[in-house]
């Protein structure tokens, strides 16, 4: 068991999300950065959907009422009982033990994750934690959190190796594919779109990232659409011209037109950009997105055999890049 | 020209039935829509049906987008069934501190607000869809004549169950929330419970009829539905 001594607001649990009950009107939620979030559990040895802790920004101070292993996704200082110890590792922690997790240096979400998972009471299916409809509640001073069992025996001291490590940047491309009602904008709007760069506002949150900058205007059939549905990434653009990309706490269905959907392997990209970050926008066709996707899939299978020591892993040096390889042991 | 397909993303196939709110169009978004979630396939994530299209939210890692076409076009083929559908009657206050704007959208159509009362409770209205936020109906069917522009400062809070007036939608916020609807009365039924499987009151595709009620009977099921909830 673990109790939060020290609670920044905004710190839930959450998994990869809740699925299937979007007809209802439930947003997905989940973490708002699964690339951070999936390293963070195989780190632990866990499967990709294990509950974990998100905070924002600032982390939580934990105090461990049993042993436990755990690690750390985010660029941020860590504190084992006072010592300095590194993310993207994980470590063991015995009765008492207290760790401590500082502010984020970049990127806005940070993950802690223990070997077995966090125990929570299921929600439809799902820990993860939306507030907005009471589904779970933001964690508080004192809450003690049961973990899953796991054998730890072996589960501490893995690394994920630097290359792997994400790093959060404030100015980012992010690829899209164009729709679906490309028809509600001018091909000046989605021209304006395309080539300017957009300032993320202070007033983004896990529900969407408002954006500042140039107008993108919309074509006779105006800024609204019959009300459909809202996918992850999706790009609403309401009658002011300014765009709003729809994150994990979006809701499930909009009446404002949308230009285009961030292909899934950048929408971490763009959760972890701060306020006042720039993020400028390139047009790829679903093809595209969808190889990228795979590409990712095998990466993060790769990265879960290594921690797991099922293969090796490499670091190469070509074109003045680093780049990792993975090889199989031999039998 | 119907249907139309089209990517919302990397993850999602859009099938498009029409450009107009109908009901014709909405019945048979749902009977795709049921047929595609009955077959279940092992790619499929989930099904969003709306007013007139339906979200088929796809895993690409199992399928292309291409495939995904080809993979829902035999169900496209799926009739409404000529089911009697569900009706269900939302018993509601009316006016008072229960529907504080009723005496607003009476004045703003010349009507006194037993007119109001009687013009909201009489039609069956179809859901549509739900979305939003958990639970809530998009309903159709509203009489034009109590037809209210919304409030121009939303409210901050609206207790759950609230049932308002928005240009010409009517509709019942189902947890409490901030909204800038004319409230014209309050249901004590529960319209979102988490606990349950499906968690919702009502489907897509069933019928709402608003029944009014009397203060006492309201306090009588709130206390059946919310126990000491409050």
């Amino acid at each position: 068991m673990i109790e939060l001594v020290n609670v920044p607001s905004l710190t839930t649990i959450q998994d990869l999300g809740r699925y299937g009950y979007q007809k209802f009107g439930i947003p997905v939620s989940g973490v708002m950065d699964e690339v951070s979030a999936r390293l963070a559990n195989y780190l632990v040895g866990n499967h990709d959907n294990a509950p974990l802790i998100e905070f924002v920004l600032k982390g939580p101070t934990i105090r461990f009422h049993s042993s436990a292993v755990f690690a750390v996704a985010g660029d941020v200082e860590v504190k084992l009982n006072g010592v300095p110890i590194e993310p993207w590792q994980s470590h063991w922690a015995k009765r008492g033990d207290v760790l401590e997790i500082g502010t984020l240096k970049s990127g806005v979400y940070g993950y802690i994750a223990f070997a077995g998972g966090i125990l929570c009471d299921k929600i439809l299916g799902s820990c993860s934690t939306y507030l907005r409809a009471k589904l779970g509640r933001a964690l508080k001073q004192g809450d003690k959190l049961k973990l899953g069992y796991a054998i730890l025996t072996g589960k501490e001291g893995k690394v994920l190796p630097e290359p792997l490590i994400p790093r959060y940047s404030n100015e980012s491309e992010i690829r899209v594919i164009l729709g679906p009602q490309l028809d509600h904008f001018t091909e000046k709007g989605i021209e304006t779109f395309l080539s300017s760069t957009y300032e993320v506002t202070p007033n983004s949150d896990r529900m969407g990232y408002r954006l500042e900058g140039p107008e993108i205007e919309h074509s006779e059939k105006g800024a609204d659409i019959i009300t459909d549905a809202i996918p992850l990434g999706a790009i609403q653009v309401p009658a002011n011209g300014k765009p709003i990309i729809m994150l994990a706490d979006r809701q499930t269905t909009g009446g404002y037109a949308k230009i285009g959907v961030v292909a899934r392997v950048d929408v971490p990209k763009v959760a972890q950009t701060r306020a006042g970050g720039k993020l400028r926008f390139k047009a790829i066709n679903v093809e595209e997105a969808q190889e990228l996707l795979r590409k990712r899939g095998f990466l993060f299978r790769n990265i879960k055999r290594l921690l797991d020591g099922e293969v090796r892993g490499y670091k190469i040096k070509a074109l003045g890049k680093e780049f990792m390889v993975f090889v199989e042991k031999e039998k | 020209m119907f249907p139309q397909f089209k990517p919302a993303g990397d993850s999602v196939l859009v099938i498009i039935f029409g450009d107009r709110i109908d009901e014709g169009i909405n019945k048979k978004v749902h009977a795709v829509a049921n047929a595609i979630e009955k077959a279940s396939p092992d790619w499929l994530i989930e099904v969003v049906p709306t007013y007139t299209s339906i979200y088929v939210y796809y895993d690409p890692l199992k399928l292309s987008y291409q495939e995904a076409l080809d993979a829902i076009k035999p169900f496209l083929s799926a009739e409404p069934k000529e089911e009697k559908p569900r009706i269900v009657k939302i018993p509601t206050v009316y006016g008072g501190e229960f529907g504080p704007d009723i005496e607003f959208v009476a004045q703003h159509n010349g009507l006194t607000i037993d007119d109001v009362i009687e013009i909201h409770s009489k039609p069956l209205y179809r859901v549509y869809m739900l979305g939003f936020t958990p639970g809530f109906a998009y309903l159709g069917g509203m009489d034009e004549r109590i037809a209210t522009p919304r409030l121009e400062k939303p409210r901050l809070k609206v207790p759950a169950g609230s049932v308002g007036i928005a240009g010409k939608q009517t509709g019942i916020y189902p947890i409490k929330s901030p909204g800038g609807w004319r409230l014209i009365g309050r249901t004590p039924l529960r319209l979102f419970t988490p606990e349950k499987d499906p968690p919702t009151l009502l489907q897509p595709g069933d019928y709402v009829k608003f029944v009014p009620i009397s203060e006492e009977e309201f306090w009588k099921i709130y206390k059946r539905e919310w126990g000491e909830q409050k």
